[in-house]
């Protein structure tokens, strides 16, 4: 019965039991619906130039969708992702303009995010305390403590826009290739990477699939945990230093009103990957970003407020998901318990 | 009494992309009887009891209920029509109350909290189980998951009560008082189809037994027209020679020095002062009722859960070893075979290959950085052909095998780990007669291979055909052990509940 698979290399199908995939294509199907209404309403939506721009603008969105739908595909949840990025681009924001050679910042900024990761995956894999809590304590304790002794009860960190390193996180790799797009190319594929090719992997997915038996089979489960929960971190300071440079700031208030923070999680939902994880992949981040950006796009061509364009992203999300529960009504065998 | 059957499945088929689970089958169910359903692994049973209480949908053919045809879109509008059916699997929801799953669906009637107690309450008296309608139903045995789901039927006031492998997760004891509550349904009126691979049970219990073979209905009959032998013929199409499997011609216990022992573990409520000694070459079984303790013994050792403060120690190859994860244990040799294939056996989203090649990863892909994705295959194939799994294509999520099949590679996945100590907790559950004597085959040469084998069963033959060494748990202690010479199925139960 399985002389088909004679010479093939495992194929890895994540999509689960199809369930999900519907949800990636209503979405898809409605990112597609969207472009062809905008390009006809907006003036100056189908331009190559506004192309750009929706890349640049989503590049740090897609990065920080990267880390963590790395996480939740392994059953987790990263809430501390946000004060990562901006705790990790004080540190180097605070380097440079003290003079501190580009390089070293960087190194720095990127080992104290690779330590918060540890830290986190340290709380949840050893001392086994579940993975929002653990997280949601990290981004509190972060926040307080980057603004009590670093910013000294500011919320804001002005970067030396001239600053060479600042300003090449700014500009163009190649004439055509900015750099935070390059950025959010490098993440997509790294991501892709670590999720089929690597041991690590294999044991995220089985994590997510069924935790119980990933670690009753002898899976490095608590290694693994490291390697997600540095990932995201990683993740997190790269989206950090794209945002900081493009602005020229640090905002702590990107942490603390949680828009940003819900809009990765939304992306990463969205695009289908169940919250219960062990499914999804490097196409549903992709879908899920694309939607949000030509929304977020074209509304601003449009003009409408950041306030009614967070309404329509609830909006979107509910009438997805119940979209996707009108298509594959649950059965009662294989529904898994905590299901989305 | 009138003969119209309460439903008639006529040439019914169900494919799956192109492959027929199910090939033209017919079936009919006559009010107030029991009909057992019998078939290899994967023959199509699960498949056709589906059909009828319409979790899924024919690809051809058609179902009828008192003569009229129906097309059931969900399992609530067979529900409604009074067919209820108990998954091979369990389906309650764990974070519920036994009261709350019991009435799950009907909430509209039992609205306050008392309510519902008393009425599941009524229910569980009614049928004489003894499980606490308050308990959360994630907390419960195999066994008390299996009588809510059927008071949960009775709830319903369902006329059909389809019971797919209803007894492969009980005891002895457990399973009789299950047919006598069957026998008393049955005089009420209700219609019952029960699978199960133990053919004594169909032929002493059922009514009429059905057999299927490839999706193929081969034969319908009172059960007094059928005899082991005649069932097996009908369900692999050949005669099938059962006989112990051969070990060794005298006990070669080559060296005294045992491969594994543990002194005075003790662990939360289930486990308390057990020790034993496990020598290589050698099966040792564990019998003993549902909740002695033997899982859990099972999983201490393998660092899966914790044990007590000062709970006991435990010795492997005369080393004292603590895990405290069993990733340690495995890469030490111990494997473990779990006994609840979904709960933690098993990866639902992934093929066979994956599933195999992922406890292959974690014995020996440690210390490597890429996934090794010929080798898992190679592997996994191998392993497939071994144990003649059979699956429909290559990515076929395990989630959409076969009950036996599934078993098998949970099998496969530990012992590609090349394991020096195996524990085998319940392994030919839900396993057709076939298989099981491939299973058995495969256990006993492990162990002739110098591994030692622990044997966790309920199923006393199995213990009795299979073991060198026989130990008995009781309420979290070995109460006895016997020499295989002085075994036998009496005193073994004796020991287990004296
Ligand atoms: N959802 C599905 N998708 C694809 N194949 C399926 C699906 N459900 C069942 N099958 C296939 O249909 C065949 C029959 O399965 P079924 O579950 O009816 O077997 P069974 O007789 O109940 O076996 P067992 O005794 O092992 O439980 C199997 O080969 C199985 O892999
Ligand atoms: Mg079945």
């Amino acid at each position: 019965m399985s002389a088909d698979s004679a010479a093939a290399p495992l194929t890895l199908p994540n999509q689960g039991s199809g369930r999900r995939n519907m949800l990636e294509r209503v979405v898809a199907a409605a990112t597609f619906l969207l472009i062809v209404a905008f390009a006809a309403t907006i003036d100056g939506f189908a331009t190559t130039g506004n192309l750009g721009i929706i890349l640049i603008n989503s590049a740090s969105l897609t990065v920080l969708s990267c880390g963590m739908a790395v996480v939740i595909i392994s059953r987790g949840l990263d809430l501390s992702l946000i004060a990562q990025m901006v705790a990790g681009a004080t540190i180097f924001g605070m380097l440079i303009s003290g003079g501190v050679a580009a390089p070293l910042a960087l190194l720095a900024a990127y080992l104290s995010m690779v330590a918060i990761g540890a830290l986190n995956a340290w709380l949840i894999a050893y001392v086994e305390i579940p993975s929002m809590l653990a997280t949601l304590a990290s981004s509190m304790f972060i926040v307080g403590l980057f603004r009590f002794a670093v910013l000294r009860g500011e919320y804001l960190l002005l970067l030396p826009k001239s600053d060479p390193t600042v300003a090449f996180f700014a500009g163009r790799l190649l004439p055509f290739l900015p750099v935070p797009v390059a950025l959010m190319l490098g993440t997509l594929m790294a991501t892709w990477f670590l999720l089929n090719r690597t041991v690590a992997g294999r044991i995220i997915y089985a994590m997510g699939d069924n935790f119980q038996a990933a670690r009753l089979s002898g899976l490095s489960v608590r290694v693994t945990a490291i390697v997600v929960y540095v990932f995201a971190a990683f993740t997190a300071i790269t989206a950090g230093l794209i945002m900081a440079s493009a602005s020229g700031a640090v905002d702590f208030r990107t942490v603390t009103n949680g828009t940003l923070l819900f809009e990765v999680i939304l992306v990463v939902v969205l695009g289908g990957i169940p919250l219960r994880g062990g499914r999804g992949g490097l196409r549903n981040i992709i879908v899920g970003v694309a939607l949000i950006a030509v929304l977020r796009n074209g509304m601003t061509l449009m003009n409408v407020t950041t306030q009614t364009q967070d309404m329509l992203k609830g909006l979107i999300l509910l009438a997805a998901i119940i979209t996707d529960n009108y298509l594959n009504p649950r059965d009662a065998e294989t529904d898994t318990a905590g299901d989305l | 009494m009138s003969t119209q059957p309460v439903i008639q499945l006529e040439n019914a088929t169900k494919t799956y992309g192109g492959i027929a689970a199910l090939a033209g089958a017919t079936f009919d169910l006559l009010p107030g009887e029991i009909h057992a359903l019998v078939g290899e692994n994967g023959a199509g049973k699960s498949t056709l009891c589906k059909l009828i209480a319409g979790v899924i949908t024919p690809s051809e053919g058609h179902l009828r209920v008192d003569g009229e045809v129906v097309a059931f879109a969900a399992p609530k509008d067979a529900s409604r029509r009074g067919i209820s059916m108990v998954y091979q699997e369990t389906s309650l929801v764990p974070q519920l109350t036994v009261a709350q799953n019991i009435v799950l669906g009907r909430e509209a009637a039992f609205n306050s909290v008392r309510k519902v107690r008393n009425a599941a309450r009524q229910v569980l008296q009614r049928l004489n189980f003894k499980v606490d309608p308050s308990q959360l139903a994630g907390s419960l045995s195999a066994a008390k998951r299996q009588m809510v789901e059927i008071a949960r039927a009775v709830v319903n006031e369902a006329r059909v009560i389809i019971l797919d492998e209803p007894t492969a997760a009980l005891t002895p004891e457990e399973t009789d008082h299950l047919f006598d509550l069957m026998r008393s349904l049955k005089r009420s009126g209700v219609a019952m189809i029960f699978i199960s691979h133990a053919l004594e049970e169909a032929l002493n219990h059922a009514d009429r037994i059905s057999v299927l073979r490839n999706g193929r209905m081969i034969q319908t009959g009172p059960a007094s027209s059928f005899t082991r032998a005649s069932l097996i013929r009908h369900m692999i199409g050949e005669d099938l020679a059962e006989q112990a499997p051969a070990r060794p011609a005298a006990n070669t216990r080559s060296t005294a020095v045992p491969v594994l022992q543990v002194e005075n573990i003790r662990m939360g409520a289930m486990v308390n002062n057990m020790s034993f000694s496990i020598f290589p070459g050698e099966v040792t079984g564990i019998a003993g009722l549902i909740g002695s303790g033997r899982s859990e013994v099972a999983k201490v050792i393998m660092g899966h859960t914790k044990r007590n403060f000062s709970g006991g120690r435990i010795w492997l190859d005369g080393r004292e070893v603590r895990y405290t994860l069993p990733a340690q244990a495995v890469a030490d040799g111990i494997a473990y075979v779990s006994e609840d294939r979904k709960l933690d056996g098993f990866f639902e989203t992934m093929g066979v290959a994956e599933n195999i090649g992922l406890g292959w990863l974690a014995k020996f892909g440690r210390r490597s950085i890429l996934a090794p994705r010929h080798r898992m295959r190679a592997l996994a194939d191998d392993w497939e052909k071994r144990l003649s799994i059979r699956r429909i294509g290559a990515n076929q999520p395990v989630l959409h095998l076969s009950g036996g099949n599934q078993q098998k590679v949970v099998i496969a996945k530990s012992l590609s780990q090349e394991p020096r100590l195996v524990i085998f907790d319940e392994p030919t559950r839900g396993v057709d007669v076939g298989a099981i004597a491939e299973i058995r085959q495969i256990i006993r040469s492990i162990a002739n291979n110098g591994a030692g084998v622990i044997l966790i069963s309920s199923y006393l033959p199995e213990i009795l055909d299979l073991s060198d060494r026989i130990l008995v748990a009781k309420s979290g202690t070995i109460a006895a052990e016997f020499s295989r010479a002085d075994a036998t199925a009496e005193r073994i139960l004796h020991a287990a509940v004296h």
